[in-house]
């Protein structure tokens, strides 16, 4: 069982160093929306679609991660918590893959559908992160398994 | 959330994201042509309609093909990206070989993807940088003599003789040449006439045209994007005909609001400056029509504000309903996408008599659109100095009938002293001539 928790204490590591970065890309991408949807300045809008873009490549791995743990390496330990994290984070994946595309338009087609996508993003995964912060045993277990 | 319900959130995200991809065309170009072309509503997309045809250049002995009555010869082969025609008084043809300078920054990703899809078109190969002149060697049939005119060019287009001065619209400047007639090599350094509008370049190409005494030059110049998506302030002289004082270099803008003036000419009859431009991309695979119009001095024709007159763009910020209630319509639509690059008024030429009095223009083709649409030179009648009717297809051919291949691709047009109808084939690297087709011939 050593090689097993050494791979576990790997993806938690990684997990634990690539999971926050969407978070805050995705969150300064609505900050760079609300700009731009304010202002028309376009630096806005074409940093708001690379933000999106990027966030949704950092998120590849840590999903994957977390997809894995949830379902399969840790699916007996996984309490309600982490599955609803898990759906959360989903839903905030497909709205962030539909707002990449919406963000390809030109000039200001993207607005206002492109603000309320990344409001949509947002509102997961901060309700995600705010379902694992209030169930600190399960997160604790999570990590020591 | 249970699983069923994901499911179903799943199940429509991805038919709305299809519903997004779809949108095929549903006028053909020639539906769309004339003073009043049908316009469906502007769409959004969450990808834009793309259809690509794949490089693949002209097999030996294969060409274009042309209509009833037509004959087309190749008349040079193996140029580098020809865009561009223009007959000397002394019959000899300049070529010019160009492409854009690929300076235009990456700043979004989208651009990362949509270059590498269009690319795959052959459209996108590097252009010679120079001018090639070609010389008809007596009655030899064939292909014509080559001689490397002048080098070292900077993404050319646009080149007019006034007495013995050449002037050649590089995309950043005008410069001139001294020409003496006869020479096929001029080594003579440029000398800068006038610069031109040259940052970013999105759209790079620098049409030229002298009015009937010589003593204006009018520059066709393109927007600096599709829809000012990289914002206005990079539209500053952008979109507009400048006319350029011969005399002293001078220069205003003579109209505005025109996206993209690929090619002007002097309407022969009236001698009106005429101009082909294209228009606006990804609001839908029928919008939104190319055209073909006179353009008045100060007239101001809609881009990026409207189209087809009072038609607005929502993608613009801020709104200028002051300059959309301005907007002037275009004379004549050419249909959806099909990217005219070349045009030429001829009153008459070594064609059937059906295409004399009008103007040819050549179509380039299309990306943003499915089916394709363009790929084809055409004829526009003109009737006391107005275009009427549809476009009549002179040349086509340049794709393989599944699309899915390209040969050719036509840009510039000249008629050579004979009256032949010349083509540049920037895809296919060659220059095609098309006269009528001896009596007898099918």
């Amino acid at each position: 069982m050593n090689t097993a928790s050494h791979r576990s204490v790997l993806a938690n590591a990684i997990f634990g160093l690539l999971n926050p970065l969407p978070f805050g890309f995705f969150a300064a991408a609505l900050i760079f929306d609300i700009l731009y949807a304010r202002t028309a300045v376009v630096m806005w809008n074409k940093g708001a679609a690379w933000l999106i873009v990027f966030g949704l490549l950092l998120a590849v791995i840590p999903r994957f991660v977390n997809l894995a743990q949830v379902w399969i390496t840790s699916r007996r330990l996984a309490r309600p918590a982490d599955r609803l994290d898990f759906w959360l984070n989903l839903l905030a994946i497909v709205a962030a893959i539909f707002n990449a595309f919406v963000h390809s338009r030109d000039a200001y087609a993207v607005v206002p559908t492109g603000v309320w996508l990344s409001v949509c993003t947002v509102i997961l995964l901060s309700a995600g992160h705010v379902v694992m912060a209030v169930q600190p045993s399960a997160a604790k277990e999570f990590s020591h398994e | 959330m249970n699983k069923a319900t994901l499911r179903g959130v799943l199940a429509l995200a991805f038919v709305a994201l299809l519903g997004g991809c779809s949108g095929k065309a549903s006028y053909q170009p020639a539906q769309q042509s004339g003073d009043a072309p049908p316009l469906p509503a502007a769409r959004n997309f969450l990808v834009p309609p793309m259809q690509v045809p794949r490089y693949a250049g002209w097999k030996p002995g294969q060409t274009p093909t042309v209509a009833p009555g037509l004959k087309i010869e190749k008349i040079a082969s193996g140029l580098k990206h020809p865009r561009q025609l223009y007959t000397l008084p002394n019959g000899d043809v300049l070529v010019v070989e160009s492409n854009g300078p690929g300076a235009e920054p990456v700043t979004t990703p989208k651009q990362l993807i949509a270059n590498k899809i269009k690319n795959l078109s052959g459209k996108g190969a590097k252009g010679g940088n120079r001018i090639t002149l070609l010389r008809h060697n007596g009655n030899a049939a064939g292909e014509w003599e080559k001689h490397v005119f002048v080098e070292h060019l900077h993404s050319p287009f646009g080149v007019q003789l006034i007495g013995d001065t050449l002037y050649v619209a590089n995309t950043d400047a005008i410069v001139k040449f001294p020409y003496v007639t006869g020479e096929t090599r001029i080594t003579t350094p440029a000398v800068e006439f006038t610069d031109l509008p040259a940052t970013i370049n999105h759209h790079w190409t620098k049409a030229l045209a002298a009015s009937p005494d010589g003593s204006k030059l009018y520059v066709g110049v393109g927007s600096n994007s599709n829809i000012t998506e990289n914002g206005l302030e990079q539209e500053y002289r952008r979109a507009v005909v400048l006319e350029v004082e011969v005399a002293s270099a001078g220069s205003r803008i003579y109209a505005s609001g025109i996206r993209n003036p690929t090619g002007l000419q002097f309407e022969p009859h009236t001698g009106k400056l005429w101009a082909i431009a294209n228009e606006r991309d990804e609001i839908g695979a029928d919008l939104v029509p190319d055209y073909l119009t006179s353009v008045q001095p100060g007239g101001f024709y809609g881009w990026p504000y409207s189209y087809f007159g009072q038609h607005v763009d929502r993608r613009v910020m801020p709104q200028r309903p002051d300059l959309v209630a301005k907007a002037i319509k275009p004379d004549y639509a050419l249909g959806s996408h099909v990217a005219a690059l070349g045009l030429l008024f001829s009153d008459s030429n070594a064609l059937p008599a059906k295409y004399h009095n009008g103007a040819f223009v050549s179509e380039h083709g299309s990306w943003d659109r499915s089916p394709l649409s363009g790929y084809a030179v055409v004829h526009v009648a003109f009737v006391e100095g107005k275009p009427v009717g549809t476009p009549e297809p002179v040349v086509a051919g340049f794709h393989s009938d599944d699309e899915s291949q390209l040969y050719g691709a036509p840009v510039g047009l000249a008629q050579d002293k004979d009256g032949a109808l010349l083509i540049a084939d920037d895809v296919g690297d060659a220059v095609w001539r098309v006269t009528a087709a001896p009596p007898g011939t099918p």
